[in-house]
């Protein structure tokens, strides 16, 4: 056998399971989207609706419009917030105290933590009846004496918001400071030398060099965050009423808990969308040639 | 312009002495080269004066000013760095024009100041190019640029030529010679490459283990060695150390040759130092003694001769033109009038 043939070969099972698994399933759920597609009928009775689901999303329903202003506030936060501190935590730990190894193994330990469980630690630490952040938040701003977090509709968003910071910071801080530290260390030292303080210093020197790292940083967190379902199913499942509904909530709310299995799809190749662009940026930034 | 002031600086880290209770004055325009191999706290003396390392104690003074608690960015150096250091998302113009921008230079002022610098090192034709599309020379003269586009109190150079390739390193350091000579600003140089320190500096400070072995001219470095460290680290070929001692006058090798006369003490073990250029090649029976070659190197401009001479093998430098083969024998005579003894448990020099 040529070489030639053989090299398809080997790869032939690899491709397979892409095409079984990534494939065939996008395919399909984008032939789904443009049929009724209800879980209780039969396939015969599941014809093609043309863009009609579309078309039901953007003009017959505001839950969907409301679940992709949710979707994109929580993005905006949560990315921005995140990478903030995130960088601020990196450049703390960066210049390599002896504590650094230490502390970036406790960094970590959150990041190992299933999405679900911070969802439920959380809800269990904002019970308005036995809740530690509750009694806490309660104690320091009496403002906040007393009341139930997860049943207001700003403050139940702004748990789920902490409870992805805490989550994510660990990771993207380790990012960071592999970022940070891929820095040349003379070009921090010749600015200093050449007459730059603090501000200047990070500003002109280390964060343009800094910045294709804080841009995968950015473009991965708002990936993840446009996805977001599990711990807000844990945390809040959607409510109160619709105020935490992300799109990924909407969707697993239409398509298995309603059955309209068709619209679910449609709503889902919409949020496929700025997906794509957000990981070809992705790519682009990762795999950038020098 | 100003003198720096070295008083009893010590770096420790740990148990481990980088530089060890270092004192040393550099004048007013004085070109300075701390040479020595690695590891001997060359290199950490001059990152103390930057600022970029904090002393374990002593002080550094430049000018009028202590400096040991300002920021590197206060003590009004400028200093080239071995990796160059530029800023890779800045053009050339940018990299020199940088120190003018964050010392609050007027607009107006730092074009016409960048050029001058660029034109200095024959950059003006690069300016708006991005460091990684230079050459490694190019690199380093951008490097030059932004540290003489200032005039800075001192000019502190780590290592710039070591990541230049060997032909570009030796127009580059006439190169640095022309400007440090043209700025008359006081300047700190760090090697470990001897041709550098003997070709660059007013005062060369040999160091080894943190502490200075040597601080004088290179004349006085080359010819008047203080100790066997500097007369090993400074010369090319290295000077030959010969163990001995000296009997009735007389030096005499452990193998029990007697050599030439020596005026000193008699003494049980001495070390012998003779450069290749002191030692003559004869033919056998000629010199003071007779020699087997054991390899012969023609550079071109002259010949070098390794003989085995006992238990130890000595080079020596022959004529341009002389013509031997392995293990042929020849003559070598020692030149009285540049031998060296030392001790060889102290290291250092005896004088006669």
């Amino acid at each position: 056998m040529r070489d030639n043939t053989l090299k398809y070969l080997l790869v032939l099972p690899a491709v397979l399971l892409v095409f079984a698994t990534a494939i065939w399933p996008l395919v399909e759920s984008l032939r789904l989207s443009f049929t009724v597609g209800r879980l209780n009928r039969p396939p015969s009775l599941q014809q093609y609706i043309g863009f009609e689901n579309y078309t039901w999303a953007f003009l017959e329903e505001p839950a969907f419009w409301n679940s992709v202003w949710v979707t994109l506030a929580y993005t905006a936060v949560t990315v921005s917030l995140t990478t903030v501190l995130a960088l601020g935590l990196a450049l703390l730990l960066a210049p390599g105290g002896r504590l650094r190894s230490g502390v970036q193994t406790l960094l970590i330990l959150p990041f190992a933590m299933s999405p679900a469980l911070i969802g439920v630690s959380f809800r269990f630490m904002f019970n308005p009846e036995f809740g530690l952040f509750d009694a806490f938040f309660g104690f320091f701003m009496p403002v906040f004496a007393g009341v139930s977090w997860l049943a207001d509709p700003v403050l139940a968003f702004a748990v789920c918001v902490m409870a992805d910071i805490w989550g994510w910071i660990p990771f993207l801080t380790l990012v960071l400071i592999g970022g940070l530290s891929s820095i040349p260390r003379e070009t921090i030292e010749a600015a200093q030398v050449d007459g730059a303080g603090g501000w200047r210093l990070f500003r002109d020197v280390t964060l343009p060099q800094l910045a294709p790292v804080l841009a995968v940083v950015v473009i991965l967190k708002s990936i993840f965050s446009l996805k977001t379902f599990d711990q807000v199913f844990m945390l809040t499942n959607g409510g109160p009423g619709t105020a935490t509904q992300t799109l990924s909530h909407y969707i697993y709310f239409n398509g298995l808990k309603y059955g309209q299995i068709g619209y679910a799809a449609s709503v889902a190749w919409l949020m496929v969308i700025p997906m794509i662009f957000l990981t070809y940026a992705y790519a682009k930034f990762v795999f950038r040639k020098d | 312009m100003a003198e720096v002031v070295l008083k009893n600086l010590t770096k420790r880290w740990g148990g481990f002495v980088g530089v060890d209770n270092q004192s040393l004055h550099i004048a007013d325009k004085e070109f300075l080269v701390l040479l020595g191999p690695s590891g001997c706290g060359k290199t950490t003396t001059m990152r103390m004066i930057a600022g970029l390392e904090e002393p374990s104690s002593g002080e550094i003074w430049i000018g009028e000013r202590m400096v040991n608690d300002d920021l590197p960015k206060d003590r009004d150096v400028a200093m080239v760095f071995q990796n160059y250091g530029l800023y890779p998302h800045m053009s050339v113009f940018d990299n020199i024009a940088y120190p003018l921008k964050v010392r609050g230079t007027p607009k107006a002022d730092i074009a016409p100041r960048v050029r001058a610098a660029a034109e200095k090192v024959e950059l003006t034709h690069l300016l708006d190019r991005r460091p990684k599309a230079l050459s490694g020379g190019q690199r380093q003269r951008v490097a030059l640029a932004r540290a003489i586009v200032r005039t800075p109190q001192v000019f502190l150079m780590d290592e710039p030529l070591s990541n230049l390739d060997a032909k570009l390193r030796v127009s580059m350091r006439a190169e640095l010679k022309h400007l440090s000579r043209e700025l008359q600003i006081t300047t700190i140089y760090v090697t470990h490459d001897q041709i550098e320190a003997m070709t660059l500096a007013d005062r060369v400070a040999v160091m080894n283990h943190g502490v200075i072995q040597q601080l004088g001219t290179p004349d006085e470095i080359y010819n008047d060695p203080a100790n066997l460290f500097v007369a090993g680290f400074i010369g090319s070929p290295a000077m030959n150390l010969i163990d001995g001692s000296i009997r009735e006058g007389h030096f005499v090798t452990t193998g029990g040759t007697r050599l030439t006369a020596v005026r000193a003490a008699d003494r049980a073990r001495v070390v012998l130092g003779v450069r290749a250029d002191d030692l003559r090649v004869s033919e056998p029976g000629e010199g003071d003694i007779d020699v087997p070659i054991y390899a012969f190197e023609n550079t071109g401009e002259a010949t070098l001769l390794t003989v085995q001479w006992g238990q130890q093998r000595v080079i020596a430098r022959g004529d341009r033109h002389l013509r031997k083969e392995q293990n042929d024998i020849v003559g070598l005579s020692l030149n009285p009038d540049h031998l060296y003894l030392f001790d060889p448990d102290t290291g250092r020099r005896l004088t006669a």
